[in-house]
């Protein structure tokens, strides 16, 4: 029984890889349409993102910087998924997480690093957890959709914490919606030395095994899969279908609350009216593109980082512009969501290239 | 504090039918979506799209009619991949109408950048004018409130008259909601249940895409980035507030619009960012308060096929 269960488990995985595989060719593939329309080879493109990339340990540093906080929004995404709900309020949730530890970091003095780091990651995480908790009691409670509150509720979260950032908190002459710098005991370790690349790095993949693991070993991970395959064949095992759901989403929120205390503590040293740059949404891409393992989320934010970060770099020279990531990460979505409309088009590609190479045989035997 | 008079009303009055109109005019289409058996969540990225692209045409073409009529095109072209998803590869409906919302969301100001080299917002283009009609002045009261509309005002209040009709009063409509009640027996007795489908979610992308150039052509004769700032998410709620009826999207259409509109006066008096977000904070208690009972079509996101 076990090793049919864990066959058909990679047979699972190996579909997944292949779907997301395919995703992010289709997508990379429309987006040279995209880069070709600004005037620019679109091969050239790609190859200069991917080698500015991998050219030196800054750039790489760079790369994977980018990555982290999309590895924070991609897990939660991926996590929430797993009970079948949809977590687009990470974006909000982040900023629930980055003014809080923000204010840890600034405000609370005369700690060690050792407790006052863990101190405040424990409190962007419990924002976070809170932002989306109270999310998920409404849809528990009154069958609220999720996607519409959480997408209501980053707006009052953003626009909350702009309020804090430029009212009550904003440090005296600064000319932005910011808040105090946070103390030195609360800055992330960086990794490489004049880069922003942080321990913050080490914290998310930390949280992926966890949450794989937890997925994978643990009573409440099944229970977790039983509440996102068949709701009814839930409750009638017995699973508190809601209490898991409940408790999903929350963690959720608060690996999105993470993120943003990274981005606070590691690369803005305080919060920033607007520090993420779309950061909940590619998350979504992210997600999608490691099939919703929050361990396959690194890989994925790696790719991801690397298509964004190569982008920047060259928005500086070219006149190519950086939304063309924005679009190709919505294409990712748009074709892992539907592995059957992949199926078609590789079909069809296959009919037609069966009839034109049966064609070309035809043809050729009427030459010869 | 505020001086509470007749032209501070006034005032709110005709500032609260402004803002309904965009809402309106996307939760109507909303109704068809829904009544039709397809989750409406798209409709924040057709509004988008048509936005843009109506202020697009109107920059290419010359004339803001024709720029409205490239709005509803484009509109409808994002409807459909969303249609396409998930009438076709049974994508669920509200991943592949977040698919589109992130698709407008990523492509317009990629597109801004590409056509006009510009980012935040594109250049002014001639929109469409208030309606001025003289006649308006006429009638006591409401007349000063009716002439200080935009000509969409009315064109939205005769699509919610006609939608009306339409669905309650015409074989066709009663066809579409049950399909959207039930696809299998809409299969059965012989509809063509993926016809009234599609036919449900162009609706809403042209409505949608009217609503979304009412907000650029109609009030900015320009595009501005994420512009319709979550009025596709509100329409979806007012929906399901007005029963996924084009009467009940009339009324809560006017409920959030006055939101909307009574922001302008507190705006003095506290901080702006609070401000802004009360519509956002009233959606939210809607959502929870004001939902219970109302239930949408009982074959939202079903399939006739296995």
């Amino acid at each position: 029984m076990k090793i049919k269960g864990k066959s058909l488990k990679s047979l699972d995985m190996k579909n997944a890889f292949i779907n997301s595989l395919y995703a992010l060719v289709f997508s990379l593939l429309l987006g040279m349409v995209f880069i070709s329309i600004t005037g620019y080879s679109p091969l050239d493109t790609y190859r200069a993102i991917f080698v500015s990339s991998f050219s030196s340990t800054k750039n790489f540093a760079l790369t994977l910087s980018q990555a982290t906080p999309l590895m924070f929004t991609g897990i939660a995404f991926a996590l929430a998924y797993r009970v079948k709900m949809i977590n687009t309020g990470a974006e909000g949730q982040m900023y629930a997480g980055a003014i809080t530890a923000a204010l840890v970091g600034a405000y609370i003095t005369n700690l060690p690093g050792i407790i006052h780091i863990p101190l405040a990651l424990l409190v962007a995480a419990a924002a976070g957890g809170f932002t989306a908790g109270i999310v998920g009691y409404a849809k528990l409670k009154t069958g609220a959709n999720e996607i519409i509150m959480t997408l209501m509720l980053n707006n009052v979260v953003i626009f909350i914490t702009g309020y804090l950032a430029n009212g009550p908190l904003k440090p005296e002459g600064s000319g932005v919606g910011q808040t105090e710098r946070i103390q030195e005991s609360a800055k992330l370790m960086k990794l490489i030395p004049q880069t922003q690349l942080t321990i913050a790095l080490l914290i998310v993949i930390a949280v992926a095994i966890i949450l794989q693991y937890m997925l994978d070993r643990t009573v409440f991970g099944y229970e977790m899969k039983v509440t996102g395959f068949n709701l009814r064949a839930a409750q009638v095992a017995g699973i508190k279908v809601s209490k898991a759901s409940l408790i999903t989403f929350t963690i959720s929120g608060a690996v999105a609350g993470l993120g943003g205390a990274a981005m606070v503590l590691g690369v803005n040293y305080r919060f920033i009216e607007g520090f993420s740059s779309g950061y909940g949404f590619a998350g979504i891409s992210i997600a999608a593109l490691a099939a919703y393992s929050p361990l396959a989320v690194i890989p994925a934010a790696f790719l991801i980082g690397i298509l964004r970060a190569g982008t920047i770099t060259l928005s500086r020279t070219t006149a190519i512009p950086i939304e063309v990531v924005d679009v190709i990460q919505v294409l990712i979505i748009i074709f892992v969501a539907a592995p059957s409309m992949i199926r078609a088009i590789t079909g069809n590609f296959k009919k037609l290239v069966t009839k034109f190479t049966s064609n070309n045989e035809k043809s050729g035997g009427i030459e010869q | 504090m505020i001086d509470i008079d007749i032209d501070l009303i006034y005032s709110i009055l005709s500032s609260t039918l402004r803002r309904s109109v965009p809402l309106l005019l996307a939760a109507t289409g909303g109704t068809f979506s829904m009544r039709a058996g397809v989750m409406e969540l798209g409709l924040e990225g057709m509004m988008l799209a048509g936005s843009f692209f109506s202020v697009f045409g109107a920059w290419w073409l010359g004339s803001p009619w024709l720029g409205l009529i490239v709005g509803i095109v484009f509109a409808v072209l994002f409807a459909m991949v969303h249609g396409v998803m998930h009438i076709q590869y049974h994508v669920i409906g509200s991943i592949s109408g977040m698919a589109v919302n992130l698709l407008a969301g990523a492509i317009t100001p990629l597109l801004l950048n590409i056509i006009y080299g510009l980012s935040g917002k594109s250049p002014m283009v001639n929109g469409l004018t208030d309606s001025n009609i003289e006649w308006f002045n006429n009638i006591p009261v409401i007349g000063k409130i009716l002439a200080a509309q935009n000509i969409l005002f009315f064109i939205g209040l005769l699509i919610v008259v006609v939608s009306w009709i339409f669905m309650f009063k015409t074989k066709y409509g009663l066809r579409m909601r049950m399909v959207g009640e039930n696809p299998q027996a809409a299969s059965a007795v012989g509809l063509n249940v993926k016809a009234y489908k599609y036919f449900g979610v162009i609706m809403s992308g042209c409505l949608a895409g009217i609503g979304g150039a009412y907000l650029s052509l109609g009030q900015m004769s320009m595009f501005v980035e994420d512009m319709t700032a979550g009025r596709g998410y509100i329409a979806v709620v007012i929906n399901a507030f007005g029963r996924y009826n084009p009467i009940g999207a009339l009324g809560g259409s006017i409920f959030f619009g006055f939101f909307d509109a009574i922001q302008t006066i507190f705006q003095s008096i506290l901080p702006s960012q609070l401000v802004m977000a009360t519509p956002y904070v009233v959606t939210i208690l809607v959502i929870v308060f004001a939902l219970k009972g109302g239930k949408a079509p009982a074959g939202t996101g079903k399939h006739a096929e296995h």
